[in-house]
């Protein structure tokens, strides 16, 4: 018999072909992205859009001269309501974007055909879900930035604080923001029909998160409610460093809680992908519309 | 090293009915009666099955016999609900990677490549998926190209190529990672006569190359040219298994009658059952519809044509055509199972 040379016989270090396979998901997630062009336009106009129905809403209510802004100073500790909107939605459609990208990423590629193609490989298949985060992790900074210069430049919004501080708090809230797209992702695998799902995380978000409103406003038990979700945490701790210029020591108990929860939804999401995979395999619906 | 390519042992799949069956299911049973277990559809029944390196094994059955259930078995797609498998001496269960790494899959063809993608950036995405290491990915994307006659074609987007090169990318994303055991679902499913003939002399070549390849058709005359053993498999058993000419062999003294009848009517078909040493009559659309094809098997063709002409020939039905023919694959089929292929 012909002695074939195959994969096997490569025997490449499995930790750099993993890497070299996640550059390559990278490179093809990237690559779709830019060839549906329609991304960028709303990249420039959502940071704007989104928010500003918010302000103007705020604006009218705030009655002549802004007699109002001092009850919403007593409120919130700033007068500057367009930044305290502008962070709170900001958070918002990070999450918004990170659950249509990376908790629909597996069923796209379900709905595309191709899912069973990369299941049949050797790679890790986790390693499909990081190549997303990947790609999503730049668009958001990108996302960010816009949103920051557009609000800079257009409303003439002064952020202060510490840059460090802001990359700090956005970093420490990764991990639950995508260990909750992780969640999704793998549920969306078994469930299919994703659209509604995500409509409802969105919405509970809005509500308990306070993306335009203080907590504060909340029922007691909305306030319990909102105590466990981390986008409370992340939005409170940045408005804090980019409105009132707080420190590293002001913030720090909610970067931890960040942490904390970080942790905690980076595991389920693993299990949530790891057991929907296995549910999956069992019941044949890998390849299934 | 093991001899066998592939080895299936007991191998099982059942699933759950859905809820809509279950609800007729319980209404069936009556209200107070105590509810029964959900009800299970076996796919796959204590498939048996041997492979051995360098041979081109057919899987043969209609839709819904099970094979390709049986291939996303073997290739870990699916957890077998018991028995197991072995590929290239790997378990199916218990290392699965392995399995993968030993294994070109080809499944749904053309759906199953990025189409916003060039081919040479399919292709090097899935060698990248099966570690290989850059350099070598583009040497061995270089070689399938030029395989394939998709070297000038290689940096156009997957979405304007036809059918059949679409199918042709699908298959060196199979082979990409040269893999010494193929595995074909439907392979030339939905090509034109050209393409399909291409894919049926790739792998031939492949063949010739050393690969081992189960290839799953419901074209007779493909797994008839390409098989160096076909099983055939209805209703998630295998129920015949040889080369194809053994399998004819169990037909061999029978010949297989084909007819052209106008005026068909479904009175008929029973009457040209009851003609003595007549059996496994089979009524196909013909492409003329107003003609008839009929296929039946005989021990004795001398004594059944003429009663065949004799009970045909009445209230303004005719025979048009007639041909005595060799049993082929389809007619084994049909004697085992009593139905036509693609029924």
């Amino acid at each position: 018999m012909t002695n074939l040379p195959n994969v096997l016989n490569l025997k490449p270090n499995r930790l750099l072909a993993e890497l070299n396979a996640i550059r390559a998901i990278v490179i093809k997630q990237w690559l779709h992205t830019v060839r549906y062009p329609t991304w960028v336009l709303q990249l420039l106009i959502w940071p704007l859009i989104f928010p500003a129905a918010y302000i103007l809403t705020a604006r009218a209510f705030a009655g002549p001269e802004q007699i109002a802004l001092p009850v919403f100073n007593a409120a919130t500790g700033t007068d500057n309501y367009i930044g305290y909107i502008v962070i709170g939605t900001l958070i918002w459609m990070w999450q918004n974007i990170v659950l249509w990208n990376v908790g629909l990423s597996l069923r796209e590629e379900q709905l595309r055909g191709t899912l069973e193609s990369n299941w049949l490989t050797p790679v890790w298949r986790f390693s499909l879900l990081i190549g997303s985060i990947l790609v999503q992790t730049v668009t958001i900074f990108f996302f960010i930035a816009v949103t920051f210069l557009e609000y800079r430049f257009l409303f003439q919004i002064h952020f202060q604080g510490n840059i460090g501080l802001v990359i700090l708090a956005f970093a420490v809230a990764f991990p639950s923001i995508y260990g909750i797209g992780i969640t999704f992702a793998s549920l969306v695998l078994r469930i299919k029909e994703a659209n509604s799902l995500v409509h409802f995380v969105r919405g509970f978000v809005m509500i308990f998160c306070g993306i335009t409103f203080p907590i504060s406003v909340l029922p007691g038990w909305m306030k319990s409610v909102s105590q466990w979700l981390p986008q409370t945490y992340v939005i409170r701790a940045i408005r804090e460093i980019t409105l009132v210029g707080a420190d590293f020591n002001m913030v720090k108990q909610d970067l931890l809680i960040l942490l904390g929860f970080g942790f905690i939804w980076m595991v389920i999401g693993y299990f949530a992908f790891t057991f929907m995979d296995r549910l999956s395999r069992r019941s044949g619906s890998i390849g299934q519309y | 090293m093991n001899n066998n390519a592939i080895e299936a042992i007991q191998l099982v799949k059942q699933f759950k009915q859905k809820k809509s069956k279950k609800a007729e299911f319980d209404k069936k049973r009556g209200f107070f009666q105590k509810k029964a277990a959900q009800p299970i559809f076996t796919a796959v029944d204590g498939i048996d099955l041997v492979i051995h390196r360098g041979e081109v094994f057919g899987l043969l059955g209609p839709n819904g016999a099970g094979k390709s259930t049986t291939i996303r078995m073997l290739c870990t797609l699916l957890e077998p609900t018991s028995g197991t498998a072995f590929v290239n001496g790997f378990e199916i269960r218990k290392q699965p990677t392995q399995v993968r790494q030993s294994l070109g899959t080809l499944l749904a063809g053309e759906r199953s490549i990025y189409w916003k993608l060039t081919g040479r950036e399919n292709l090097m995405y899935f060698a990248a998926l099966y570690h290989i290491p850059t350099r070598v990915a583009k040497q061995r994307v270089e070689e399938l190209l030029k395989l394939m006659e998709l070297t000038d074609r290689a940096d156009e987007m997957v979405e304007k190529y036809s059918t059949g090169m679409k199918q042709r990318i699908a298959i060196s994303k199979a082979l990409v990672a040269k893999p010494p055991i193929l595995l074909f679902d439907e392979p030339t499913l939905g090509l034109d006569p050209q393409a399909a003939r291409n894919v049926r002399d790739l792998i031939l070549k492949l063949k010739s190359e050393g690969h081992t390849i189960l290839l799953t058709t419901h074209y007779m005359e493909e797994a008839d040219l390409l098989s160096d053993r076909i099983g055939i498999i209805d209703k998630g058993k295998i129920i015949a298994l040889g080369t194809p000419e053994q399998l004819k062999e169990q037909i061999q003294q029978k010949e297989v009658i084909h007819l052209e009848i106008s005026g068909w009517f479904e009175q008929l078909e029973h009457v040209i059952k009851e003609i003595p040493g007549i059996d496994h009559l089979i009524v196909k659309e013909g492409e003329n519809s107003s003609l008839q094809n009929i296929s039946l098997q005989t021990v004795n063709s001398r004594a059944a044509i003429p009663l065949l002409i004799d009970k045909v020939n009445v209230n303004g039905t005719h025979l048009v055509n007639m041909n005595i023919l060799k049993p082929s694959l389809e007619d084994v089929f049909i004697n085992l199972t009593g139905k036509a292929l693609r029924d």
